[in-house]
């Protein structure tokens, strides 16, 4: 038998304890030794190389971690650099699994190229990702990383697959001729297209020269020695060009994918006359779910279904309804919801033709916890409780497509969790502020001022984002130029870039 | 009682819950049932009026003129005291809150009382004259606790002196660091204060011993202060006999009290309490009466912190150099948690702090937040947003105060608490233990310092000299403990002598009068150059040092082989060390009996004494060359933290307060704004949790600044452009364009936080 004894260590490069801009938060940063890429402009060469740096276990990880966990208030965390990171894979695996076991927050910041074995024991405890995109073609990724695209493509592609349900960072550093033109800007959007809808924040960093002197001491040459700095004001240009763009780009997809849903329903609209009536009892029987009742008993029961025609926006059921009937829709659609604390509907799932809803209330005898209305003009065929326990409850196979069905909804209901969560706390914040100008905006000099008459922890219930990223969207948001805040007044200055997140 | 303290009670009283407070003094008390905590945000923070906009560009004038041209007014024609100068006003129409030092702004008073040397050093300084005849009567007549120390001095406690190894001495000025509970003259007025003190003196009963004679004679100094008091006030045109009214003349009242304790005294720190909650009260009474409006209430608060930023005090140029700036630490202890878990933070904390965005930026009154974990959010906010915005607030850790000193206590100074009207300090300076670890090393004789024909110092007895080639950790701590032995004997016994001859010669009766008529005393010792011992053993345990000696075997260097774990680092080896040599010395301390059963007290802090220090000291274990500042306060040697600042402040933090360093550790950090965060909303959040962090782990204090590198350089080169640029030096804020050339490099040299 073999001895699993060899202990799993990593080679750290160095820490800084007080990382504020590598991340949410106040973060605890661990540069790891060894990078892939050889960057024109990286201002850390020494965390090239692979070896060197003193070694560490993942407990000693966590144990340096935990002397910083009284800073890290509500979204800091620690964050994982270099070098590249994802270089010690196995370590890293090892380490992110433990800092999550104790609750860190944890933030890889990486180039995309590493240890692909490892990715999955790595990326479902990764709350962020800082990603760098260096450059945006072959060619250029060769020219400034002498090392390929392909790889950050894949991995961006593979990224939920990977098991990742965080957030990402974009990072971008502008290096003046290099990527400092709204071209460059529209390819960096179109690169990171696959990943776009987990994107929380897009930087672009300008290029500075203070990692020149590192050159010398580790004699290597300098390659950018005549290019000077990129401009602060210049990039923040950029920056700001680049988030409006990326912003577009998100709702118009949103926009598409709601059209087609919509496309789907209009097909199935129907007048219900007598005739129809029969008609809707005969293809009833045709359902699937009925399918595996006995064609007589069916025949002997469906006298005491009721057939309910929904106008558009009229109440099926309500949240706290008892669980009386089984749903079956045989037209239209049904929408299920929820009014949150802000008054604002969260949709959960749209149900059209031949889906059912009930049957797992009435299995569980639990009460519904959201209201479903007719999104258009509905029929429905209802059964009642009595009926559905008699003669639904015991058979096998419509417990097993109830199941199914129930499983393929959880599985969407995750990932509308999903999107809730990762897509966006700036469609979130965008969401906010524009709903506070509906219900509190004043218009003053042509523009519209919200008075703050919440706190932060307020608002960051509202938005369903923590206090601290709220607080962190806001302040980029007053970077980037579309609000200002002074005084607990809320200015929007740029409506139609708040606009642009929402459709 | 009369009629008319009935009536005058009533009335001033109307609408406030009793309770002991107006059975017998408890200012506590009367907070406590009457307050109303805030946990909003500063959205309803006003502007300055027109008024308060004249008056603060006049005396910012002032200020200004004085500093650029390096020169000050004093008036010569008579010496400092209570109701020695006529009424002064700045613009007398436009003032809502009146009273000045003299009769003028910026006019500076001689007081003689400390030592009549300091008064004529600086008067000649600034080519000054006094009246020959006050000078011949004074010093014939009076005897001056300067000389009463130095009557009392043995020659051991002038060496330690002479060479440096005690700085800071109080023996030549006012020893300060007395709180007055100033909120008393406006809760009920300087008669009933008479009254009780009359009281206090009849029920002083038994033999005449030393104590109860000297008891006696301070009760009858008190009640002629606050009859002084009166009589001062009178000149302004007001009674402050009964108690104040309405807000106006509460803080009014308030400032009266602290008026006579500047007019007085002349101590390194005259600080001011907490009085924030306290004025909220009247604030609050007359907003919800509409006497007031918010503008109004803005304004008072504006112009008394205008009155605070006039204090002045005559110095000699070297006691500049070795407090730069010319500070009075006016400090103001703001919000903090009740006992009872309310919060003390009140809308006028918000007021007080906002004077830093309505008059500018400004080191006094010395802005210091009591922070405590459980702050309501929007003042925590509020405190990082004007910290970013203004350098000039200090922090210090109210949940480890209100155990020891309850919530009713305040700072004195930079760090040193103290329960308002109920105990006080006996300043005590601090010890070089820097030097002193070379003591260890050298016999006992100094480093530097030679006598008047040329020989060596031998300033401790009984230390063997060090002729290790390679020190060794043990036999250095082992002669450094020895060291800290005789020097802790000789620092408590000065100090004792120091107390004695001030209470005799130059007594702060109009501070005592406002308090309790027995006072618990600390004496408060201090340590300078503890990340420099720390280091410098740690080097000697973990890395090889060998000393260079001269002819005469006194080390002038030390060659270091290797790595050695450094202060700062948040590396126990040798956070340890630090701890381990603080508890060392306290206990020492407590060896020697104090003064009046006085209870000692330690701290870490230098002011900027640290480059001062520095000066005196040779070359160190550590690395540090002879002359080189010294870190301020308990802050780790510059560009030694290799891990970034949390790391730093975590060793910081695992310095003991409670029973050891119990008289305060200073910290100051320094971050540039682009590291702190992408935005301003970050940055508030990441300082609040910086703040939450670090005070969590119980650390006691913290500095904070946040500006640009290049900013400070160029304000070196153009110091025209930045007149009012405040920056937080050890305890205290400074600005910038004040500090000597030497003392702008050394801050410029301290470790910048940066991360890129």
């Amino acid at each position: 038998m073999k001895r699993q004894d060899q202990q799993i260590t990593g080679q750290l490069h160095s820490i800084e304890t007080m990382g504020l801009v590598d991340g949410p938060g106040i973060r605890t940063i661990f540069f790891l030794q060894g990078c892939p890429l050889r960057c024109l402009y990286c201002h850390n060469p020494d965390t090239q190389d692979l070896n060197g740096g003193r070694i560490v276990t993942p407990s000693e990880i966590l144990q340096l971690a935990n002397r910083y966990k009284p800073y890290q208030g509500e979204d800091g965390g620690v964050t994982f650099s270099g070098g590249e990171p994802l270089l010690q894979g196995k370590f890293l695996a090892e380490s992110v699994k433990l800092l999550k076991e104790n609750e860190f927050n944890v933030c890889i910041d990486t180039s995309g190229y590493g240890q692909k074995e490892y990715y999955s024991n790595i990326f479902p405890y990764v709350d962020t990702i800082l990603l760098d995109v260096k450059a945006f073609s072959e060619r250029a990724y060769l020219d400034m990383c002498l090392v390929k695209q392909k790889p950050l493509i894949d991995f961006m592609n593979q990224l939920e697959d990977y098991g990742f349900h965080g957030q990402i960072w974009i990072r971008h550093v502008m290096v003046p001729g290099y990527t400092d033109n709204k071209k460059s800007m529209q390819k960096l959007i179109q690169t990171i297209e696959p990943i776009q809808h987990l994107v929380e924040r897009l930087e672009i960093l300008p290029y500075h020269t203070m990692g020149k002197e590192k050159y010398k001491e580790l004699n290597k040459p300098y390659l950018l020695e005549n290019v000077n700095p990129m401009d602060k004001e210049k990039a923040k240009e950029f920056e700001i060009y680049a988030n409006v763009l990326l912003a577009e780009q998100m709702s118009k997809d949103r926009i598409e994918l709601i059209e087609k849903q919509e496309v789907e329903t209009s097909t199935l609209e129907t007048n219900v006359s007598l005739e129809e009536h029969n008609k809707i009892i005969r293809n009833f029987s045709n359902l699937p779910l009925l399918r595996h009742i006995n064609p007589e008993i069916l025949n002997d029961i469906q006298h005491q279904f009721i057939v309910k025609k929904l106008e558009k926006e009229e109440i099926l059921f309500q949240s706290g309804d008892d669980p009386n009937y089984m749903y079956i829709i045989y037209s239209g659609a049904i929408k299920i919801f929820n009014v949150l604390p802000n008054m604002k509907e969260q949709i959960f799932y749209i149900y059209r033709k031949d889906s059912f809803v009930g049957g797992h209330n009435l299995l569980s005898d639990s009460k519904y916890w959201y209201t479903g209305e007719a999104l258009l003009d509905s029929v429905v065929i209802t059964i009642p409780a009595k009926i559905f326990n008699i003669y639904f409850a015991n058979k096998k196979a419509v417990l097993k497509e109830i199941l199914s069905q129930s499983f393929a909804r959880i599985r969407w209901a995750e990932d509308l969790i999903n999107r809730l969560a990762t897509l966006n706390s700036s469609v979130k914040t965008a969401g906010l502020i524009l709903r506070l100008a509906e219900n509190f905006g004043i218009k003053k000099n042509g523009q519209i001022q919200i008075p703050m008459k919440f706190d932060r922890a307020e608002m960051s219930n509202f938005s369903g984002l923590t206090r601290d990223s709220l607080t962190r969207k806001l302040g980029e948001f007053e970077e980037l130029g579309y609000i200002h805040i002074e005084n607990e007044i809320l200015t929007i200055l740029n409506f139609d870039a708040l606009e642009s997140y929402l459709n | 009682m009369s009629n008319d303290f009935m009536a005058e009670r009533n009335k001033a009283w109307q609408g406030f819950e009793l309770g002991n407070w107006s059975e017998t003094i408890d200012t506590r008390d009367f907070i406590q049932k009457n307050y109303k905590p805030y946990t909003g945000t500063d959205s309803f923070l006003e502007e300055p009026t027109e008024n308060t906009k004249y008056l603060w560009n006049k005396v910012s004038e002032l200020i200004q003129d004085e500093v650029r041209n390096k020169t000050v007014t004093v008036d010569l024609t008579r010496f400092s005291g209570i109701d020695n100068f006529d009424a002064g006003y700045i613009d007398k129409d436009k003032e809502v809150i009146v009273g000045l030092q003299t009769d003028e702004p910026m006019k500076r008073m001689m007081n003689p009382y400390g030592g009549f040397r300091m008064v004529k050093g600086s008067l000649n300084a600034y080519n000054l004259e006094i009246d020959p005849k006050m000078e011949e009567h004074f010093t014939e007549f009076r005897k001056t606790h300067n000389d009463g120390v130095f009557d009392a001095y043995t020659d051991e406690m002038r060496r330690v002196r002479t060479v440096g190894l005690l700085t800071g001495l109080p023996d030549a000025y006012g020893r300060g660091r007395i709180i007055g509970d100033y909120r008393r003259v406006a809760l009920y007025g300087i008669d009933y204060l008479i009254q009780e003190r009359i009281k206090d003196k009849k029920n002083l009963t038994g033999n005449a011993t030393e104590e109860v004679i000297r008891k006696r004679e301070e009760f009858s100094e008190q009640i002629r202060a606050l009859q002084a008091m009166k009589s001062m006030a009178a000149k302004y045109g007001f009674d402050i006999g009964r108690p104040a009214y309405n807000a106006q003349e509460a803080i009014q009242w308030l400032y009266f009290g602290y008026l006579a304790a500047i007019k007085e005294n002349n101590g390194a720190a005259m600080s001011l309490g907490k009085n924030t909650t306290f004025l909220d009260i009247y604030i609050q009474r007359d907003l919800d009466n509409k006497t007031l409006t918010e503008k109004e209430a803005q304004e008072l608060i504006d112009q008394f912190v205008i009155k605070l930023r006039l204090v002045r005090h005559l110095r000699t140029p070297e006691y500049d150099e070795l407090f730069a700036g010319d500070p009075t630490w006016v400090t103001e202890s703001i919000g903090g948690m009740g006992e009872d878990g309310r919060t003390l933070v009140t809308k006028t904390a918000f007021r007080f702090l906002h004077t830093l965005t309505n008059l500018d930026t400004s080191p006094e009154p010395n802005m210091t937040v009591l922070w405590s974990n459980d702050l309501p959010r929007g003042f925590k906010d509020y405190c990082a947003k004007m910290s970013i915005q203004t350098d000039s607030i200090q922090y210090e850790n109210d949940d480890l105060l209100r155990p020891i000193y309850g919530d009713d206590c305040a700072i004195a100074c930079c760090v040193s608490a103290m329960q308002v009207g109920k105990q006080m300090q006996f300043f005590g300076a601090r010890a070089n233990l820097g030097k002193a670890l070379l003591y260890a090393l050298n016999g006992g004789i100094d480093e530097i310092k030679k006598d008047k024909q040329g020989n060596l110092i031998q300033v401790l007895d009984g230390i063997e000299k060090n002729t290790e080639e390679i020190l060794t950790y043990d036999q250095v701590v082992a002669d450094f403990k020895k060291v800290m032995d005789k020097l802790s004997n000789i620092y408590v016994n000065t100090m004792n002598t120091i107390h004695y001859m001030h209470d005799k010669y130059a007594y702060e009766a109009g501070q005592m009068a406002l308090h309790d008529p027995k006072v618990h005393i600390f004496m408060a010792f201090g340590i300078a150059g503890i990340s420099i011992v720390a280091d410098s053993l740690s080097a000697i345990k973990y890395a090889k040092v060998r000393p260079i000696r001269d002819e005469n075997g006194i080390t002038v260097d030390f060659e270091i082989e290797g790595n050695f774990p450094k202060f700062g680092n948040d590396d126990d080896r040798v956070d340890n060390i630090a701890k381990d040599v603080s508890q060392y010395f306290m206990d020492a301390l407590r060896k020697t009996p104090a003064y009046r059963n006085a209870e000692h007290t330690l701290s870490l802090l230098t002011i900027t004494s640290n480059v001062t220090y520095g000066k005196k000291t040779g070359a160190t274990p550590d690395g540090r060359k002879k002359g080189e500042p010294f870190a301020p306060g308990a802050n780790p040697m510059h560009g030694r933290d290799e891990s970034g600042a949390l790391a730093s402040l975590n060793s910081v933090a695992k310095l003991k307060y409670q029973g050891c360093c119990q008289d305060g550790i200073s910290n100051t950090f320094s971050i540039i704004p682009g590291s702190l965060g992408k935005n301003s909303e970050e940055r508030i959040n990441n300082l609040v949790n910086i703040l939450d962090g670090y005070f969590k782990q119980d650390a006691f204090h913290i500095n904070v600044n946040v500006l640009e590198r290049a900013l400070l350089i160029d304000a070196m080169k153009y110091p025209e452009k930045y007149p009012n640029l405040t920056i937080r030096v050890s305890g205290y804020a400074v600005r910038f364009n004040q500090l000597d050339r030497e003392q702008q490099e050394d801050v410029l040299a301290r470790t910048f936080h940066e991360s890129l």
